[in-house]
């Protein structure tokens, strides 16, 4: 994390910008991570909040303040109080009906952004022109909001809160007549969650200098952060961070070598790590007992 | 008045499709536990596999239904049996993740195959329509319906009169059970989710005679039948008949929506799937198991 401090004074473009999207997936990996792996609760929708982070900065934009501090700050509080709004009813849901809710809500919200002229509908909004000659403060600005998404969940899962995450993630009746609100708790952790993803789509859109719905809510920015939480390894504060460096650093090159078939293999890529290693990366660093236990685990889940 | 009965039969014939395509997304759902993304790569399948016995041997596209329903439940039972029976049992978002991986592969090879131009089949009656007193009825989609209905109506006798079918219904209810009775768990799990592609096949070449086709046309069947199916209750065959006419009539009918709001113009025909996602969640928070869904679903 510190060596990339450097990044930007090797004066290359192309490196800085592929390193700040590495920065945002993991930014939005650890914010899926807080609900997906800590709680246990299944989004299928966290790219709203990425989508609604990424709104904030162009409506301030819209009103002429083009500010990275005021934009994060902005899609903090946003993206905290949609969290909680629409987690109460929906956190009430469990296992599946939570994730086919929360991919509705993403939906919906995407629907309703291409339909509303106010945010530029499906055409949507420019914002200020990027400064070329402080191009390094946007990488700057990803990397400080992915130490603090990285530093949170390190001191949360240490934390009464964090223990709490994982107290509903184990068994959510026990939780509570253990004295946990499993809804209060659970709410806490989407919008946190939440939170860390509106920060990571602030800076992408202040950055990008364009946003539309397409862009938002792409559904590269749902699945990416899934799929790289689960191959680090779920409820890890490392893992989301490995997972995005791994995943992305792969697609980076897939996508130069094969432009066609990259999506075939990352789709064949993600076919093997399910089949392989169903627990993560981090499994195999606390495996002991070598290939014959690990096979003996991935056993279990046959029929 | 006239509005209302249009809006009502057009509901009612594009929910016909939807269930067939809930059906199998439910059967696959209800009964192993595996939220199957692929179902919309299989329905997209279907439909390319019509277009191309169309095109190379002027085929109807209402003869390849049962050959997509064999060709998918052939790739659907190997699939199974190959690679997802190995992580059946583990944490519900394996499978998830794993069925999208399949998806991922599967639209990919079919856009290598027959590239990201958009298809269309066109028999000869595919523009035709009849009138009924004031009602307007498109040949294809009247069509469509009654295949989608005779299929629901053969597999829900088959479920629960047949063999298979029994040892099917007894897998969901305790698969424990079942094994002691000398089921055999492995391949019926294979049968099912063969069942559920072929369901997804039959109803992807349906849906060519009244849609276009591209690689990524599955995706929006895929989320219609997830919020069917759970509109409907999990794994029932009437809980999916019964949410897929509902979905259609209410998603025909909120074309009609129109509204202002703050001077925001909101029309109907964009927001048809935010008014149908909008009643998916309500269901969901009032009647969690669905609308004939029993509670331990």
């Amino acid at each position: 994390m510190v060596a990339l401090l450097f990044v930007p004074s090797l004066h290359n473009d192309y490196i800085t910008v592929t390193i700040r999207n590495i920065l945002m997936f993991a930014a939005m990996s650890y914010g899926w991570n807080m609900i997906g792996g800590y709680t246990g609760y299944v989004s299928f929708g966290n790219a709203v909040f990425f989508g609604l982070g990424c709104y904030c900065s162009a409506v301030l934009s819209k009103y002429g303040i083009d500010n990275l501090v005021a934009d994060v700050a902005l899609a903090v509080v946003v993206n905290a109080i949609f969290a909680v709004l629409v987690g109460l009813p929906v956190l009430r849901l469990r296992g599946h009906y939570f994730g086919i809710a929360t991919l509705g809500i993403l939906l919906a919200a995407s629907d309703l952004v291409n339909n509303l002229d106010f945010l530029g509908g499906s055409g949507g909004l420019a914002l200020k022109q990027v400064d070329q000659a402080h191009f390094w403060l946007y990488y700057y600005a990803m990397w400080l909001v992915t130490l603090v998404c990285m530093l949170g969940t390190f001191f949360i899962a240490r934390s009464k809160l964090g223990y709490a995450f994982v107290a509903i993630r184990e068994n959510e009746d026990a939780a509570e007549v253990l004295g946990i609100s499993p809804t209060r708790y659970k709410v806490i952790a989407w919008a946190i969650g939440g939170v860390m993803g509106g920060m990571a789509g602030a800076v992408f859109a202040s950055a990008n200098g364009f946003v539309d719905p397409s862009i938002a809510f792409a559904i590269d920015n749902n699945l990416f952060p899934i799929v790289m939480t689960l191959l680090g390894g779920m409820g890890t504060a490392s893992g989301p961070f490995i997972g995005a460096v791994l995943l992305a650093g792969v697609n980076e090159i897939l996508q130069q070598k094969f432009i066609k078939i990259h999506t075939l293999f990352f789709g064949a890529v993600i076919v093997v790590i399910v089949v392989f290693l169903p627990r993560g990366l981090m499994y195999l660093v606390g495996l002991r007992g070598g290939v014959r236990r690990w096979f003996a685990d991935l056993r279990v889940f046959k029929v | 008045m006239q509005l209302f009965w249009q809006n009502l039969v057009n509901g009612i014939l594009s929910g016909g499709v939807l269930a067939l395509v809930a059906l199998g997304f439910s059967l696959v759902y209800g009964i192993m536990n595996i939220i199957n993304l692929a179902h919309g790569a299989y329905i997209m399948l279907g439909g390319y596999l019509a277009w191309q016995l169309f095109t190379s041997f002027g085929l109807d596209p209402l003869l390849s239904v049962p050959l997509a329903f064999v060709a998918l439940y052939v790739l659907g039972y190997l699939l199974q049996r190959g690679i997802i029976n190995r992580v059946v049992r583990a944490p519900v978002l394996a499978t998830f993740l794993l069925t999208f991986g399949l998806s991922l592969l599967l639209i990919n090879i079919a856009l290598l195959i027959w590239t990201g131009d958009t298809r269309a089949v066109t028999p000869s009656y595919s523009g035709a329509n009849f009138t009924l007193g004031f009602i307007t009825i498109p040949w294809a989609k009247l069509l469509t319906l009654v295949v989608a209905l005779v299929i629901t109506g053969v597999l829900y006798l088959w479920l629960h009169r047949s063999k298979t079918g029994r040892a099917i219904r007894a897998t969901s209810m305790d698969v424990g059970a079942a094994q002691l009775t000398g089921v055999r768990v492995a391949h019926i799990y294979g049968i099912t989710y063969g069942l559920g592609a072929g369901l997804a096949g039959a109803a992807g070449a349906l849906l060519s005679l009244s849609y276009s086709l591209n690689p990524s046309m599955g995706e929006p069947f895929l989320i219609k039948g997830f919020v069917v199916c759970v509109l409907g209750g999990l794994g029932s065959v009437e809980g999916a008949l019964l949410g897929g006419l509902l979905y259609g009539i209410v998603s025909s009918f909120a074309t009609q929506f129109d509204v202002t709001v703050f001077g925001q113009h909101l029309s109907g025909t964009g927001l048809q799937d935010v008014l149908a996602l909008l009643v998916l969640l309500l269901v969901l928070i009032l009647r969690p198991t669905g609308l004939v869904g029993r509670a331990t679903a």
